[in-house]
């Protein structure tokens, strides 16, 4: 009987598996017809993650491997017989995301070694949440960033665990009206707290990562470029995706692209890419807009009063110093009056 | 040929999932699991075993990384104990009803608090019922074998279920025992390849794994996984019956009888304390007393009709339990519900009891079993069991 797994004689070489060069884009007529985030999906009029989705497969092509840990994107997505991956896509827990990202990709690097398995190392993405990235799936997302997989880990960012039924998330704005952060006379402004910063979580201490970027809907060809440029390096890559949510924040769902607009021209979303230690600033120079602009178009700012829009404007204005580079800001600590 | 060497349970362990020839070893450190996967930390060092081993960022993590690494097929290891056990606790149904068969060593720990790290099977019995295999070795030569069993087991087609192969902590993992290692070529005979079949991920041929059901889907999803557990004692018969004739043991499948011939009274055990229970049961003899042990090679799928067999024979059984199960039917520990279960549609049923024994990583000393032994005798003279529970070593009991 021939021995089922043989160990290779020399000591195993390191692979090298993934040669591809996902080209960049110039222009929207370049975006792939193709697409790999097909219907059969159930997600709300508008959704913001589902476009990021859309775009992200039609960036990573033929050749890839989709986690979804639970959130919006797998409960609204994933249903028996009927989901919409036209690529392999595998559920994973809300909490490991990454981690189960970190076996794929293991496994792919060994059977690939040992002649188990052929071909090119496929494009491994996790599609987490902001729960599934920053809250409870932050410690599977930091190992694998640690670890150094070669894998792109994006967290699709609706600022909220909305297939729960719009619970605060850690990257809920400061101000945010949701279920558990409704605005009241003792706590006026809803959500007291200002948001975890998830780049620079990825960024400040796993030497392993050369890639983090920012990306929103309202600008495909960037977002579809900072897919491709995290897939062609070698290595993991985080991407923040911003990703309107029209059922948690309460606007009407034909204007997702217009509020992802705006959230960048207010400076309520920084886009910037970060590769191996250096910024890279887009959409710069122009007179941001007053914050207002933005929340005002959302029901979940309704309640703010102008001493608590002022706090945000501050915060903004803060961050734009230098986007992305952490700054101090007046953040009150949670128990403050 | 094979070779005979000293080995502690957990360095036995990592023997095995050298010669299972694994794709995918995920550790997270916890005593006293943990010093099977410095064992293969360093045969993956070394070049001797080409492995992918990951560091796990936690137990949780461990058991999410071997998911991931079987669902796109690789054979996968892990492990834990105590606490690390029941941390892992969300990612074990996901695995079984995914029908991935990782295979997870649990070298055993009593559960905080407080911090102890005796040997107790609270942690691994507390997972019984999440859709794997699960059972225990008695010595470290059992240990290495069970892991190759299991992956067969597990593996086969007809079964796709994951695997806790557990040992005793310390008693087993920790104490050297001889074990005679098989020649690579036997393992090979005995265990292919393992072959994922056609739901792999694979970029060229795209499946979604794990999506939403409606709940009406729901039940005839559990069913197949009974189902499954329904047909493992055939496949877990032919596995024992193809391990001991290629590897050369003598293993019975799920339940083993030592003295029992013309016994009254049995000892019920899993585990490491069978090694003590077996001298007990020699010098009971010695005395004049019939007694017998049987011991439990796999928990899951409980062999009930086995063990229903074997057990009607004898007139007084007495359950050792390494386990907890609070406020439970027997107010003691997991195996006697289980026994009783087994025996009630018997046409004999043997008186039955249960001894609380080894808690916390106690010793079950020679005068435990004479003390449980006096209890199971007065139990036949009376005709019936006092009670359902007995604390050995805590309570004075007029036999």
């Amino acid at each position: 009987m021939t021995p089922a797994n043989p160990i290779p004689q020399e000591p195993s070489m390191p692979a090298t598996v993934k040669t591809q060069t996902l080209p960049l884009l110039k222009k929207l007529s370049q975006i792939p017809k193709e697409d790999y985030y097909v219907p059969g999906h159930r997600t709300c009029a508008g959704c913001g993650p589902a476009l990021q989705y859309k775009l992200v497969a039609k960036a990573a092509g033929p050749n890839t491997i989709f986690i979804g840990p639970t959130g919006c994107m797998y409960v609204a997505n994933a249903s028996y017989l009927c989901t919409p991956y036209a690529v392999p896509w595998i559920h994973a827990q809300i909490t490991n995301g990454g981690a189960v990202a970190s076996g794929i990709e293991a496994a792919f690097q060994v059977l690939l070694r040992k002649g188990k398995r052929t071909g090119e190392l496929p494009n491994i993405i996790v599609m987490a949440g902001d729960g599934g990235a920053t809250d409870i799936g932050l410690q599977a997302m930091s190992a694998l960033m640690y670890r150094g997989h070669d894998a792109l880990f994006i967290c699709y960012d609706n600022e909220s665990y909305a297939n729960t039924g719009i619970q605060t998330s850690p990257t809920t704005p400061y101000g945010g009206n949701t279920t558990f952060t409704p605005p009241g006379k003792a706590i006026p402004e809803g959500k007291r707290l200002f948001p975890k910063d998830p780049p620079q979580l990825v960024i400040g201490g796993h030497p392993a990562v050369k890639y983090v970027a920012t990306a929103s809907i309202a600008y495909p060809i960037d977002l579809i470029n900072k897919v491709r440029k995290g897939l062609n390096q070698k290595g993991p890559a985080f991407l923040h995706i911003h990703a309107p949510c029209p059922k948690g924040w309460k606007f009407d769902e034909s204007k997702t692209v217009e509020i992802a607009k705006l959230a960048v021209e207010t400076g309520m979303w920084n886009l910037y890419e970060w590769i191996d230690g250096e910024y890279k600033h887009r959409e710069r120079g122009k007179e941001l807009k007053p914050v207002g602009e933005y929340l005002k178009l959302q029901r979940r700012f309704d309640h703010l009063k102008p001493e608590h829009i002022a706090k945000l404007q501050a915060f903004v204005n803060a961050r734009q110093k230098a986007p992305g580079v952490p700054v101090k800001v007046p953040v009150p600590m949670p128990r403050e009056a | 040929m094979a070779r005979e060497v000293t080995l502690s349970g957990c360095a036995a362990s990592a023997q095995a999932v050298k010669l299972a020839r694994v794709d995918v070893i995920c550790s997270y450190p916890i005593r006293p699991y943990t010093a099977a996967m410095m064992e293969l930390a360093k045969m993956v060092a070394e070049g001797e075993l080409d492995a992918e081993f990951i560091h796990g960022e936690g137990e949780h993590a461990q058991l999410s990384v071997v998911y991931g690494a079987s669902a796109a097929g690789a054979r996968t290891f892990t492990g834990s104990s105590g606490v690390g056990v029941t941390y892992a606790m969300e990612v074990y149904s996901p695995i079984s009803g995914a029908r991935l068969p990782v295979q997870m060593m649990i070298a055993d720990r009593a559960l905080d608090p407080p911090g102890d790290f005796g040997s107790e099977h609270t942690d691994a019995m507390s997972c019984r019922d999440q859709g794997w295999m699960m059972g225990w070795a008695e010595t470290p030569q059992e240990a290495f074998d069970n892991h190759l069993i299991n992956y067969r087991i597990g593996e086969d087609k007809r079964v796709m279920l994951p695997q806790f192969v557990c040992q005793d902590g310390y008693f087993v993992s920790h104490i050297p025992g001889k074990v005679l290692l098989p020649e690579q070529a036997q393992v090979d005979e005995f265990l292919p390849a393992y072959d994922p079949g056609p739901h792999v991920l694979d970029p060229k041929h795209p499946v979604s794994h794990g999506p939403q059901i409606r709940p009406d889907q729901g039940a005839i999803m559990d069913l197949q996984r009974a189902e499954a557990f329904l047909d493992l004692p055939k496949v877990i018969e032919e596995a024992v019956d193809s391990y001991n004739r290629i590897v050369g043991r003598s293993y019975s499948p799920f339940i083993e009888e030592y003295l029992t011939d013309g016994a009254d009274i049995v000892f019920f055990v899993q585990g490491g304390h069978a090694a003590t229970a077996r001298h007990a049961v020699r010098h009971l003899r010695d005395q004049g007393v019939k007694a017998g042990l049987v011991k439990l090679r796999f928990v899951r799928p409980f062999p009930s009709r086995q063990l229903s067999e074997v057990l009607s024979k004898f007139k007084a059984v007495g359950v050792v339990e390494t386990s907890t199960s609070y406020g439970g039917s027997m107010r003691g520990g997991n195996l006697l519900p289980e026994v009783r279960a087994a025996l009630y549609d018997a046409p004999e049923r043997p008186l039955t009891t249960s001894f609380m024994a080894g808690l916390g990583g106690d010793v079950v000393p020679l005068k435990d079993f004479y003390w449980m032994a006096r209890i199971l005798s007065s139990a036949i003279k009376a005709g019936r069991v006092g009670k359902t529970v007995y604390w050995a070593g805590l309570e004075e009991v007029s036999a």
